[in-house]
């Protein structure tokens, strides 16, 4: 290469921006990361882990009223037979999603990017799906019974039905949650291993020390490790599509219109991936800002997620002006009422929330400006937070309000137990994200490290300036 | 846990009756409480409840009525020979099985023949006498709904002397010391206010004696004039008895024929037979409806027209005078001209409208009908009859008959005979005068001047509360009684139950007044039965004659004889009509004419504790649990009142209503069809003292009705009052969409076009295709199907009643209607139709559960709950269920229902207590539950089965029948479903469908059948005929009368498969 003649003056390669910024050595790294689980608690940690784990109470409070009342206590009526309670599932299990695709998906893509952000996403996917679980549990007139919705020999020599997309649901959000878990924590030996040998207090020392499995980083172990991860991403990689396409068959298996569309699989996994980088986003900006981590969640990680979010974004826009054109174009006049309906019909402020938070607001990130200012973006991505939310609102309680027969339209209106239950899963997972961020390094040490140009000393891929 | 009974011994000397009457007290007494709440605290709140009935005392009354079930009709109403359970059964009792014993039910225009289902010696289901031509085995919400009162946990239990409760005996004591003081010319000083029961027994003793005491009937709702008219017309004795089946033109005046308590389960279905289209060219009656209000003979009518009330009269006087104009002789025109001090017109009503009807009723001279609703005045009726005579009805259409009851005094005689003094006494049977009777009699101040007042009643109510004495009155489910139907036949009346509470029946109440002396009141009634029978048969056949009666239920050939009179218009009624002119006076927003309507649900307030008939949605507003005042659009813009639904509950306007110095607060509900300036006040709500479902439901109307103008009133006025208020509807979506849902044609239309059902909606353009899942092969010799007729059905609601009672649906109350969960598994959706708001045309459609072959519900189940059966049914496996409500979203229909709370064990007003409020049924209502069919908890899906109990009970008793025979079909039509056996228009046609003898099988062959939502390939198993109207088409608007769903649906329909341009 050196001796042959240069075509391409040499100001004319762009120089890749590093993932790790001011040149940290890999001993900062450790430091910065292991610091914050090691260090003195800070005390606005205390603050906002009361209140959050006082919020996350109301989730026991009020499953336990609506357990011992019934499903009655909810807003939910005949029509609208699901209301907040599949709108929160399916929210919370979307917002997993990121998780899976930025560990497994850009992970086999060799998404280099992707190592600082992998774990507290990871993390964020299994608090969401917890809570997402909550619901399709509890929403259930018979808790109590909810177990045989598996396949466990019983008495009554009854079978589930495996037409049901319910099922699949059962199957699929069960085998998703094991496999993040998994995969999460597979993840995470390394990095127990590093704090077990920083650790000052015996205690500690035992506790990481269970948990890292005996890691002692030789050669042998790393090659294990990075066959199981990689095969936990092959296996991740077809959850991230399937799970929220199942999720998405309750739905548009189904007759009723505004449900029953061959669009929704697709369609779902983007709004997932949308809603779980924002959520991301949502964690990590005021983490960054308050353990200071800007040197490795820099701002390239920041304006690849804003670009994600714009992509997403816009491809659940171009979904929901498909629906309304399918509707027309099918001639189904069922199906054309539904989509007036959602825009024009009592929900109308839910539909447009919807449209403004997840269609509008994103096209900010067109703007280089706006994907770099942090309370710009901070506003977009809540914005998509609740349009998300919406999303699913529109979906679940407009489709079912006004059907087939005019005689049996109704409205739905949550009860405080809707609302406190809903405010008690947020509470519960910023509770369990805080507790995640004190006792687990947030940031996967190792793999960042592994992006430092001291990692590859050939120098293979870009020339260090 | 052991159970330990000790039992507690028998007040020594306490024998006879008493002895287990006193067994409930027995079991309040302290040291009983003592015991209980020592040794089982937590069963102690299950054996004694609240309702009064311990345990023992039901199993008592259990083990007595079994006996009474058993041993059968022979056997007296004497408990203490028959308190213990069966050591010997009798031999055709098999317990699970079902008894059917015939009785009646009183109403006030003549008892309704009724079969009542017994389960184990209690009443659970009535049903239609099949064997009487007045039921044929139909029955109506009212009758379905007494079940529920039989065993309202809320009835009057005890004697109460001036509030207080009295045992029995004191009672007995205070009635002879009170007999003793009467001397010989006391009677006159006695005087009797009764509700209307139609009851011979009653009559004869009124007669035979009480000849010379003051005998007052009073009821609400009748008005007598119709009567009155007839005695004007035909001389005294009289009444005039329609006949629907022989009229193909009938023309209602302001009456509800349709309405099973104003009219007969006869009429609805003699009217409804001449309806019934089967094929093009099959003949159609037609029905003209003048009316102020929507009623479901509105809603069923061709042509109907908004008149107030008040303009009926006149309006009556204007057709009489087209008649004559377009030539008809006879008395009329003479009538007319005698009595012609009228405007010409009607104030506006279109001409057109008067004289094309006029033309069609002459065209259908002797086979039409012109009928005039009870609440307009005698002279209407009059005008009326001399219509039906001119046109050639009378004993055509229309035929006199002898009336039994000799009219007594009416209210007012009978206040101002209080008034000065000259009753001693006063016995109040029934009713609940001080509720209901016109607001001008003031009874606070009447009752006061009465030394003794005893009232018997069923529950403590707003007279009791005024009377000394208060007796608890037994059920007609628990007496002996006999009873007239309309038609003057002889009914029986027989106990199913002992009094639950210790009840009299009037009869028991009248004859110890009279000092007679009985062992039972069977004997009573046997009385009368010999006195009418002696006149046909030999005396000493008379037991056989006597359960023939009580088998039957009615005496055959009982019926009134028809009398051959002439009407003498002139002589008779011009008189009348001079002195009574008919008016019709102008409204407007200051000058409202006000409508005192029966309530649909309550009637006349009788059924105000009565859940069921709480919840069931009015057929026309589909409003439940209170009334509220009804008025036009129009009439609402010019008040500035507004009706909006917020958050889906319809908030309301409240107004205060005043005329003639009175003034009640109301809240408004718009309906279209109302005429303008005229208020719908429906009357039987806002009761003062009753039981926990009634209490302050709806408002009062009688507070405005006094005793001249108590049907309806003009001039009152209204003024807004501040503050919304919150109605619960079951519907509050009242127009189809364009949607291809209730499908109708004028009958001309369907003549050309038979199949015109085939060619609406996107129906028309999504021919079922192939599916991917598979149910299992419906492949069983039954294969149930269903057909409802949308031409014959009235919506009157008679089936969700029905299907209530047979499968023991809860009721959820006011709250959670307004939440959408009311539970009912068929309801009847009300649309309605055509360019006019204000005046459109209505159409019902009942929906249950389709049945579908490829079920949308089924397939979404996690855990199989709901399955299809080889018989083609959607069943449920309540016990599997674990209530995702997957299946209810995806029910296109949208008829299954969620129980929320646990609707059957916590008091309805504590649901969202949870765990904390009483659990628990209370024994009573356990009583009234069909043991056939699971009682569903909380967090269960239900819905329809299409009554599979029944077709499991009726295949497996003619398995039983036919032995080791392989024909295990059972035989074409020889089984209902609940709905369908109550429905009096014979709207339903329910039945096996592989059977080609059965009706179903035809039925379903019929070129308007189609099904509803068929694009969606879910192959419903319940099929709609579309709904045919006749109008006239040379009445104005006709054009417009049955073409509106074709008009809407068109451009969806046939037109594009023919390549039309359109």
């Amino acid at each position: 290469m050196e001796s042959s003649a240069t075509t391409l003056p040499e100001t004319q390669i762009m120089k890749r921006e590093p993932l790790v910024t001011n040149q940290r050595s890999m001993a900062w790294i450790t430091d910065k990361v292991s610091g914050i689980v090691e260090g003195k608690t800070p005390s606005w940690w205390w603050i906002a882990t009361l209140i959050t784990g006082a919020i996350a109470v109301l989730v026991p409070i009020f499953i336990t009223y609506l357990v011992s009342t019934g499903v009655g206590v909810w807003g939910n009526n005949n029509p609208i037979m699901w209301a907040w309670d599949i709108t929160n599932f399916v929210f919370w299990i979307g917002i997993g999603h990121a998780g899976t695709l930025i560990s497994a998906i850009l992970y086999l893509t060799r998404q280099k990017w992707r190592t600082s952000i992998n774990r507290s996403a990871e993390a964020m996917t299994i608090f969401a799906v917890l809570c997402a679980a909550l619901f399709p549990v509890f929403h259930v007139g018979r808790v109590w019974f909810a177990w045989w919705l598996f396949p466990v020999p019983n008495a009554n020599g009854i079978w589930q039905n495996f037409k049901s997309p319910l099922l699949w649901d059962v199957f699929a959000v069960s085998t998703y949650f094991t496999v993040s878990l998994l995969f999460w924590y597979t993840g995470l030996v390394p990095d127990l291993a590093t704090l077990r040998d920083r650790a000052k207090s015996r205690f500690k020392q035992i506790i990481y020390g269970i948990f890292a499995l005996g890691w002692r980083g030789s050669n042998r172990q790393w090659r294990h490790y990075e066959k199981a991860y990689l095969i936990l991403a092959g296996i991740s990689t077809p959850l991230v599509l399937s799970v929220h396409s199942v999720v998405s068959f309750d739905f548009a298996t189904s007759v009723i219109p505004g449900w029953h569309t061959t669009i929704f699989p697709p369609y779902f996994v983007a709004g997932a991936i949308f809603g779980g980088f924002a959520m991301v986003l949502t964690l990590l900006l005021p983490a960054r800002a308050i353990f200071k981590l800007h040197d490795l969640i820099t701002q390239k990680h920041i304006d690849n997620m804003c670009k994600i979010i714009l992509l997403t974004g816009t491809i659940v826009g171009y979904a929901y002006s498909m629906e309304f054109f399918i509707a027309w174009y099918s001639g189904n006049e069922f199906e054309k009422f539904t989509f007036m309906n959602r825009a024009l019909g009592p929900y109308w402020w839910a539909y447009w929330t919807m449209i403004s938070c997840n269609v509008l607001s994103p096209q900010l990130f067109w703007f280089k400006f706006c994907r770099t200012n942090p309370f710009v973006i901070f506003f977009v991505i809540n914005c998509v937070n609740a349009g998300m939310w919406f999303e699913r609102f529109v979906i679940i309680v407009t489709s079912l309000h006004r059907d087939f027969l005019p005689s049996s339209w109704g409205y739905f209106k949550p009860t405080h137990v809707d609302i406190l239950t809903f405010i008690g899963t947020i509470g519960l997972f910023v509770f369990l994200f805080l507790l995640f961020i004190r006792v687990l390094p947030m940031i996967a040490v190792f793999e960042v490290k592994s992006i430092l140009p001291e990692a590859d000393p050939h120098y293979h891929g870009e020339k260090k300036g | 846990m052991k159970r330990i009974w000790q039992h507690p011994e028998a007040e020594k000397g306490k024998t006879g009756k008493n002895y287990w009457r006193s067994l409930g007290e027995l079991s309040n007494t302290p040291d009983f409480r003592d015991w209980l709440e020592r040794e089982f605290p937590q069963g102690a709140a299950e054996w004694s409840t609240d309702d009064g009935l311990s345990r023992r005392n039901f199993l008592r009354l259990m083990g007595a009525s079994m006996a009474l079930a058993g041993l059968g009709l022979s056997a007296c109403r004497r408990p203490e020979a028959h308190l213990v359970p069966f050591t010997k059964t009798p031999e055709w009792l098999i317990p699970g099985k079902y008894l059917h014993y015939s009785t009646a039910m009183p109403r006030r225009n003549g008892a309704m023949p009724l079969q009542v289902k017994s389960y184990n010696g209690r009443p659970i289901k009535i049903e239609g006498n099949p064997l009487h031509p007045y039921s044929m085995g139909k029955s109506d919400a009212f009758a379905q709904a007494t079940i529920l009162e039989l065993y309202d946990p809320e009835r009057s239990r005890s004697f109460l002397k001036d509030g207080k409760p009295i045992d029995r005996k004191t009672f007995d004591e205070a009635l002879e010391q009170l007999k003793q003081s009467w001397s010989g010319g006391a009677d006159r000083k006695l005087a009797f206010l009764v509700d209307e029961t139609c009851c011979p027994t009653r009559e004869r003793f009124r007669s035979e004696l009480f000849p010379d005491s003051i005998w007052c009937v009073y009821e609400p709702l009748l008005t007598g004039n119709s009567s009155e008219a007839a005695s004007l017309a035909f001389g005294g004795g009289v009444k005039v008895l329609p006949h629907y089946d022989k009229a193909d033109l009938i023309f209602s005046v302001d009456c509800d024929f349709l309405e099973c308590h104003d009219g007969n389960l006869k009429s609805i279905r003699d009217f409804m037979n001449g309806r019934r289209v089967r094929k093009p060219g099959d003949k159609m009656n037609r029905l003209y409806a003048v009316e102020s209000h929507y009623t479901i003979t509105g809603a069923t009518a061709d042509h109907r027209l908004r008149l107030p009330a008040s303009h009926t009269g006149a309006f009556v006087l204007a057709l009489a005078k087209e008649l004559v104009r377009s030539g008809v002789e006879s008395g009329l025109a003479e009538l007319v001209s005698a009595i012609d001090n009228n405007p010409e017109t009607v104030l506006g009503v279109d001409k057109n409208w008067i004289r094309e009807a006029a033309r069609d009723l002459i065209e259908h001279r002797r086979r039409c009908l012109v009928v005039i609703g009870d609440r307009q005045p005698t002279s209407v009726h009059i005008l009326g009859l001399a219509i039906n005579e001119a046109l050639g009805n009378l004993d055509n259409t229309l035929s006199v008959i002898e009336k039994k009851q000799e009219p007594g005094w009416n209210i007012t005689e009978l206040a101002d005979a209080i008034g000065n003094g000259s009753v001693e006494t006063l016995v109040i049977v029934g009713g609940n005068p001080v509720y209901n009777s016109p607001v001008d009699i003031d009874w606070k101040k009447l009752l006061k001047k009465v030394p003794t007042v005893i009232r018997l009643g069923m529950h403590e109510d707003e007279t009791s509360a005024l009377s000394h004495w208060h007796v608890p009155q037994a059920h007609y489910l628990e007496s002996w009684s006999d009873a007239w139907a309309e038609d003057g036949s002889y009914l029986s009346l027989q106990p199913m139950i002992l009094p639950l509470h210790g009840g009299l029946s009037d009869l028991e109440l009248m004859a110890s007044l009279a000092g007679v002396s009985f062992n039972d009141s069977l004997e009573l009634v046997q009385e009368t039965f010999r006195g009418v029978v002696k006149k046909r048969w030999d005396a000493f056949k008379f037991e056989e004659q006597w359960n023939r009666f009580l088998h039957d239920g009615f005496l055959e050939d009982s019926a009134a004889k028809v009398k051959k009179i002439s009407f003498d218009v002139i002589n008779r009624c011009v008189d009348f009509l001079k002195r009574n002119p008919l008016r019709a006076e102008p409204l407007a927003e200051d000058r409202l004419e006000l409508v005192f309507v029966a309530d649909r649900r309550v009637d006349d307030g009788r059924f105000v504790n009565n859940a069921w008939m709480q919840e069931f949605p009015d057929p026309i507003t589909k409003m439940t649990w209170e009334n509220a005042a009804l008025m036009s659009p129009t009439t609402a813009k010019k008040l500035g009142i507004v009706n909006e639904t917020v958050k889906g509950i319809m908030m309301v306007d409240k107004v205060k209503i005043s005329w003639a110095g009175r003034s009640i607060e109301a809240p408004v509900l718009i309906t279209p069809g109302s005429c303008d300036f005229s208020l719908a006040l429906p009357v039987g709500y806002g009761r003062e003292i009753t039981g926990k479902i009634g209490e302050g439901s709806g408002f009062n109307a009688y507070a405005l009705r006094v005793s001249d103008a108590a049907y309806f009133a003009v001039g009152a006025s209204i003024k807004k009052v501040d503050g919304k208020y919150d109605l619960a509807l079951t519907q509050e979506h009242n127009v189809m969409e364009g949607r291809a849902l209730v499908r109708e044609a004028p009958l001309e239309y369907f003549n050309q076009d038979p199949n015109f059902t085939d060619k609406m909606g996107i129906d028309a353009h999504a021919p079922s295709g192939p599916s991917f899942y598979h149910v299992p092969p419906m492949n069983a010799p039954h294969q149930w199907g269903m057909s409802i007729d949308l031409t014959t059905c009235t919506g009157c609601n008679a089936c969700v009643v029905a299907c209530q009672s047979e499968n023991n649906i809860p009721v959820v109350g006011k709250d959670q209607v307004q939440r959408g969960r009311e539970m009912h598994w068929i309801r009847i959706d009300r649309y309605f139709s055509g360019e006019d708001e204000e005046d459109p045309q209505m159409m019902m459609q009942p929906i249950a559960c389709m049945q579908c072959e490829n079920a949308p519900c089924e397939t979404v189940c996690p855990v199989n709950a709901t399955v299809h059966n080889d018989e083609g049914l959607n069943v449920m496996a309540y016990n599997r269920c674990i209530g995702t409500r997957y299946c209810a979203n995806n029910c296109p229909y949208k008829v299954r229902r969620f129980n929320f709370f646990d609707f059957n064990q916590r008091p309805i007003d504590e649901l969202y207590k949870g765990p904390l409020a009483p659990k628990g049924t209370p024994e009573l209502l356990k009583m009234s539950k069909n043991p056939n069919v699971t009682v569903r908890m909380r967090g269960v899906m239900e819905k329809c089965t299409f009554c599979v109990q029944r077709l499991e009970m009726a295949k497996i008793d003619w398995r039983a029948k036919q032995g080791a025979s392989p024909d295990v079909t059972i035989p074409a039509n020889s089984v209902q479903t609940a709905c369908q056996q109550a429905c009096p228009a014979d709207a339903i046609v329910f039945g096996n469908l592989k059977d080609e003898d059965s009706e179903i099988a035809k039925v379903k062959t019929l070129k308007h059948d189609y099904a509803l939502l068929e694009y969606l390939n879910i192959k419903p198993r319940v099929s709609y005929l579309g709904r045919i109207r006749n109008p006239n088409p040379k009445m104005p608007g006709a054009d417009k009368i049955g073409m509106t769903t074709i008009n809407e649906m068109h451009h969806h329909g046939h037109e594009e498969n023919d390549g039309k341009e359109h």
